[in-house]
């Protein structure tokens, strides 16, 4: 039996996983894409990706491109994992009350 | 952590709402603009070739010119906001994708050479087809099943015009079918999947 995942089940952090999951393994998005498509504040998308970094489940890099400074997020395998397993969880909760 | 069946319903509705908006929302950033300038750009060159085919020669040389200065320009906006995504174990990447193009356009010039269609209309069917073979080959390549369909609706609309518009009409049907598909999905990822 899959189990749900505290740190990921916050809505805001399931979306943040969600959107990260759906990239390539491995390719990081831009951290004002990822804002912008997740409709939050700066404030708000910082605060919960450093939840997830603490987690383990998401890595945070901070660079330069042409010479303007960037952020890049990317789900860790460990973040990748605890997602699969609580969208395990989520379809199991709801394949069980369909019996 | 208890949850309930609808949370749970929802949770996953969420989820799966999120992930092709994120996908959307990438391919927008890239195509988007690509597909809205030359979607406009056909629409013009079809319709003034339809109106005005003693120019056509003229009309397409202006406007294929000023599609490749917006797509530079597209480029170099795209290059100075910094990539939306990027993958660090795929240098190879933008250099493929840059390649990619000018080998299209190389290839063409070789088959039109050895092919040597015989009417404008062979020659336009032709490179219509190949752009949109080359969409079908982006799509696949980065997973984005609108620009595989796109290629190959565009690919159908053109053999239609070809085989079955007649050929005064050949313009104008280009115009409307495939110069309007391009732009009708660059309009359709700006606005709706930004």
């Amino acid at each position: 039996m899959a189990q749900l995942d505290n740190t990921i089940h916050q809505p805001v952090r399931l979306q943040i996983m969600s959107s990260l999951v759906a990239l390539n393994a491995g390719e990081e998005i831009e951290f004002v894409y990822l804002r912008k498509i997740l409709n939050l504040t700066d404030g708000n998308l910082g605060a919960h990706l450093a939840k997830l970094e603490e987690a383990g489940y998401v890595k945070v890099k901070k660079t330069f491109v042409a010479r303007k400074p960037r952020t890049f997020i990317t789900a860790t395998g460990k973040g990748r994992d605890a997602f699969e397993e609580h969208i395990l969880a989520l379809r199991q909760i709801i394949g069980g009350s369909q019996k | 952590m208890n949850i309930t069946n609808e949370d749970a319903v929802q949770s996953l509705a969420q989820v799966e709402e999120v992930m092709a908006k994120t996908r959307q929302s990438l391919v927008s950033a890239y195509a988007g603009s690509f597909l809205v300038l030359w979607g406009f750009i056909w629409v013009v060159s079809y319709l003034g070739t339809h109106f005005f085919p003693m120019r056509a020669n003229l009309i397409w040389s202006i406007t294929d010119a000023l599609g490749i200065i917006g797509t530079v320009f597209i480029i170099r906006r795209q290059y100075g906001q910094g990539p939306a995504r990027r993958n660090p174990s795929d240098k190879q990447f933008l250099l493929r994708t840059i390649l990619f193009w000018p080998l299209v356009f190389a290839y063409a010039c070789v088959w039109l050479n050895i092919v040597k269609p015989g009417s404008g209309i062979e020659v336009n069917a032709f490179l219509v087809t190949l752009v949109m073979f080359a969409y079908v080959v982006m799509g696949l390549w980065f997973g984005s099943w609108l620009m595989v369909v796109l290629g190959i609706v565009v690919t159908g609309f053109t053999f239609v015009g070809f085989r079955l518009v007649p050929v005064e009409n050949y313009c104008l049907w280009m115009a409307v079918t495939a110069g309007g598909s391009l732009l009708g999905t660059g309009l359709y990822m700006k606005l709706r999947w930004r």
